[in-house]
């Protein structure tokens, strides 16, 4: 058998060196859009959108690569320990991990310092959705419910995300407990919410829409300043007087720092040629997810305001997830 | 509830040239996957995703897609008893008695059962889907957090059984595979865990790098010890095809794997893993000679590999009826879907007819396609076995390098297969099962999640396990499965003494 050994010996050594070769003249490779959430979900879809029209702007195949669990966070360390050669793009860029939880615990990374923002593509708001057969039909009639019945508990994509921060805003200011169930991502939370197992939840509306459709789930409320336009039917907190206002989950692409200023923007000036795209919006419109672009100097100043701003929520109502 | 009409039509649309051709493609992509460690249905369709835009027509786009998944069903048992690699999680169970089947010259009989098996199950399964998908979606609904704790406990308690002759070593081997999956970054909370300072162990350690590890490289290191005579691979290999004999022994096994994975596969998450888990130790409780288990029992083989079939048909019920997707694969065609401009979901059967009925005649045509493919090709794969293990073993190796370092485009992924490589070498020397320690690993995430959402649902009350219907069954189930191997247990050795 030493014959064998010899061949094994080789053959790993051979492929072990093979992996680690580098590259030429950029895109000559597949480009991989990691999305640190599960398949399915709203961010997922997003990413399968902009993949479907890809071929069209690059000359090299857009890879969608789930990363999921972990609050989101592995997806990001992946980002960020990748080669900062452009071909590995970090997809969700602005969600809750990203403007809400650094102000909560230290990351594995540093938001400012390890990423390089490429473009904002979408903003999606949180909307309060409950099983259609639950006692309880509006937000008032839900209030007085979930404060005859404290504690309660609710789902929400992941721990201390958007959703999460929203829900136990709004819990805040109509005053009654609550107890947030996070889960692996927003297809994981809708599962429960369908099945009844948890009186209602935050989702944004692209991931519902099907729910609402079918009558198994009904919204009550949108955590935005005015009515979002893919749910023009449901009321806004404000309306029911609670001020319960917050950026949503933005969806935005980054790269790690130290990548070239041209692949920057080389992939800034293809994104905006997808953002502007007919089939792409067209798309968009079927998912139920709103266009919203924004190149890389306007997304970055928007980015820190909208970071302050959570900054400034967590601190003055004294909201922590642990 | 029955559509014959639509049925009809689905036919109508599967049998056109165009979606013909795809359901054969996707099938034939679909078993090359399954066979090929490392590369998944999930990542296959993935890829194939901005091909599958190009096509025009909905349908076409997902028959090839469904072709793939349960295509991949098919393939996943091929290195599994061959190679003693399994190529997904679904079939780590067919290494059990698959492999030792191989190893008696009975690869053939074991690869030809594998595929009627899965044939049988496969078409169980679309006839399930076909008649009654409503309201099993319903039943899936009833799964929550709590039902999920209890299962996976079940699930936990059969993959230590399935260990064989020592129960204590089975549950060393479960908590090192619970240990491994705890690894990383914490899924909930997103705390990390277990990394050593190391980053790259930050994200948590993929099934297959574990899986190839134990099983394929810790198998060449234990064939090096082996003289050539002693090898699997120099044994006469008997009959190619199963003989009557052997289909009469796993007929039952069969209709059981069906049945059992129809039912487990409605279940988001880790239905198929589950569903072989159950069907195997249902086979060894319900055989009349438990002690071939472990040994080369054909319907260790039959059973799990026709349940692993049937829970991919039936997946495609939760997304096709609720727009609820339980796995990698059916989330991407969830997405395909939702691109088309299709949405998943109760208004599918109604405003998509022709794309419901399309794709579950396609899935009947797919199923035959399949047998036809696989049987003749059992013959081709047992021949692959006498091929010298001096030029095997480079090549499993290129095989498992190259699979492994696939998923993640990671370099440390190859040395974590390799140092699991070098553990499953030893914990063979010692006599420990591997499958324990992989089921577990799979299991054992989906428990954590699981346990502790259902414990912040009922703030911190155990209660909740007993007081919901489902998961009180199921933890009742698994309490008296404890008492009963016990009670067994007492009896022969009471018996042992006496006699």
């Amino acid at each position: 058998m030493k014959k064998a050994m010899w061949c094994l010996a080789l053959v790993t050594v051979a492929v072990v060196g093979f992996a680690a070769t580098s590259m030429a003249a950029y895109p000559d490779k597949p480009i991989q859009l990691i999305v640190p959430y599960s398949a399915g979900g709203s961010t997922d879809v997003l990413a399968r959108a902009i993949g479907q029209v890809a071929p069209r702007f690059f000359p090299q195949p857009v890879v969608v690569v789930n990363k999921a669990g972990g609050g989101g966070i592995p997806g990001r360390v992946d980002v960020v320990k990748a080669r900062p050669d452009g071909y590995t793009l970090l997809f969700g860029w602005g969600s809750g991990e990203d403007l809400v939880v650094p102000h909560q615990r230290s990351l594995p990374y540093d938001i400012f310092k390890d990423f390089e923002t490429v473009c904002r593509i979408s903003v999606h708001s949180i909307v309060l959705a409950a099983p259609t057969n639950a006692p309880y039909k509006t937000l008032p009639e839900l209030v007085k419910w979930a404060k005859a019945n404290e504690p309660v508990t609710a789902t929400v994509s992941t721990k201390g995300g958007s959703v999460d921060i929203t829900l136990l805003l709004f819990a805040k200011a109509a005053g009654f407990k609550l107890t947030t169930v996070p889960g692996s991502g927003g297809a994981d939370a809708i599962t429960k919410l369908v099945g009844g197992h948890v009186p209602f939840g935050g989702q944004h509306p692209s991931e519902v829409l099907p729910h609402f459709k079918a009558e198994r789930l009904k919204g009550l409320a949108v955590a935005f300043d005015k009515r979002d336009p893919s749910v023009p039917d449901i009321p806004t907190f404000k309306e029911f007087g609670y001020d319960v206002v917050t950026a949503g989950s933005v969806k935005g692409v980054a790269v790690p720092k130290g990548t070239p200023k041209e692949i920057t923007a080389y992939l800034e000036k293809q994104f905006k040629a997808i953002a502007d795209d007919a089939e792409f919006q067209k798309i968009m419109k079927d998912l139920g997810q709103p266009v919203l672009y924004q190149n890389a100097a306007e997304y970055t100043t928007w980015f820190k305001a909208a970071y302050d701003q959570y900054g400034q929520l967590i601190k003055t109502l004294g909201i922590e997830t642990k | 509830m029955f559509d014959f009409a639509g049925l009809l039509q689905g036919f109508q649309i599967a049998l056109s040239p165009v979606n013909l051709l795809w359901c054969l493609i996707g099938s034939i992509l679909g078993t090359a996957v399954g066979v090929l460690p490392g590369l998944g249905p999930a990542a296959t369709i993935a890829l194939l995703l901005p091909v599958s835009m190009k096509m025009g027509s909905p349908v076409t786009a997902i028959i090839l897609m469904s072709g793939i998944f349960y295509g991949a069903m098919y393939g996943g048992s091929t290195t599994s008893i061959l190679l003693n690699l399994p190529g997904e999680a679904a079939s780590v169970v067919t290494c059990i008695d698959g492999h030792q089947m191989a190893r008696k010259g009975r690869a053939g009989a074991a690869l030809g059962v594998a595929a009627i098996g899965s044939f049988i199950a496969g078409t169980v399964g679309v006839i399930g889907l076909t008649m009654m998908a409503p309201p099993l979606a319903e039943f899936a609904l009833k799964f929550g957090p709590p039902e999920y704790v209890a299962l996976t406990v079940l699930g936990l308690l059969l993959a230590t059984y399935l260990a064989g002759a020592s129960p204590l070593r089975g549950l060393t081997m479960a908590i090192m595979g619970l240990i491994l999956g705890s690894v990383g970054l914490d899924p909930l909370s997103g705390a990390v865990r277990f990394d050593f300072g190391v980053p790259d162990l930050q994200s948590n350690i993929d099934f297959v790098t574990i899986a190839m590890g134990l099983f394929g490289v810790g198998e060449i290191l234990i064939s090096l010890e082996q003289s050539e005579a002693a090898s699997i691979l120099t044994t006469k290999i008997k009959n190619v095809f199963p003989t009557m004999a052997d289909l009469a022994k796993s007929g039952w096994a069969m209709i059981r794997g069906s049945i059992i994975g129809f039912v487990v596969g409605i279940l988001p998450g880790g239905g198929a893993v589950l569903s072989s888990l159950i069907s195997y130790a249902v086979e060894k409780k319900v055989s009349k000679h438990p002690e071939e288990f472990g040994q080369g029992a054909i319907e260790g083989v039959a059973g799990p590999e026709a349940a692993n079939n049937s829970a991919a048909s039936s997946s495609f019920i939760p997304l096709l009826t609720l727009g609820i997707p339980g796995n990698a694969s059916t989330a991407m065609i969830f997405a395909a879907l939702l691109i088309h401009g299709i949405t998943p979901g109760p208004f599918l059967l109604k405003e998509h007819a022709p794309v419901f009925w399309g794709v579950v005649a396609s899935m009947y045509i797919g199923n035959v396609a399949l047998l036809v493919l696989n049987l003749p090709l059992v013959g081709i794969w047992a021949q692959l076995l006498k091929v010298p293990y001096a030029f095997m073993a480079p090549m499993i190796m290129v095989l498992t390098l190259v699979g492994v370092y696939s998923v993640n485009n990671s370099v440390f992924d190859i040395w974590v297969m390799l140092v699991m490589g070098v553990f499953g070498y030893l914990a063979r020397k010692l006599k420990f099962d591997l499958g324990p320690l992989l089921l577990a690993f799979v299991l054992g995430p989906i428990m954590e999640r699981s346990l502790r959402q259902a414990l912040l649902m009922s703030h911190g009350s155990f209660g909740i396990f007993f007081t919901r219907p489902i998961s009180g069954v199921l933890l009742a189930v698994a309490v008296l499965f404890v008492l009963g191997n016990l009670v067994t247990a007492l009896r022969a050795k009471r018996e042992a003494a006496a006699a």
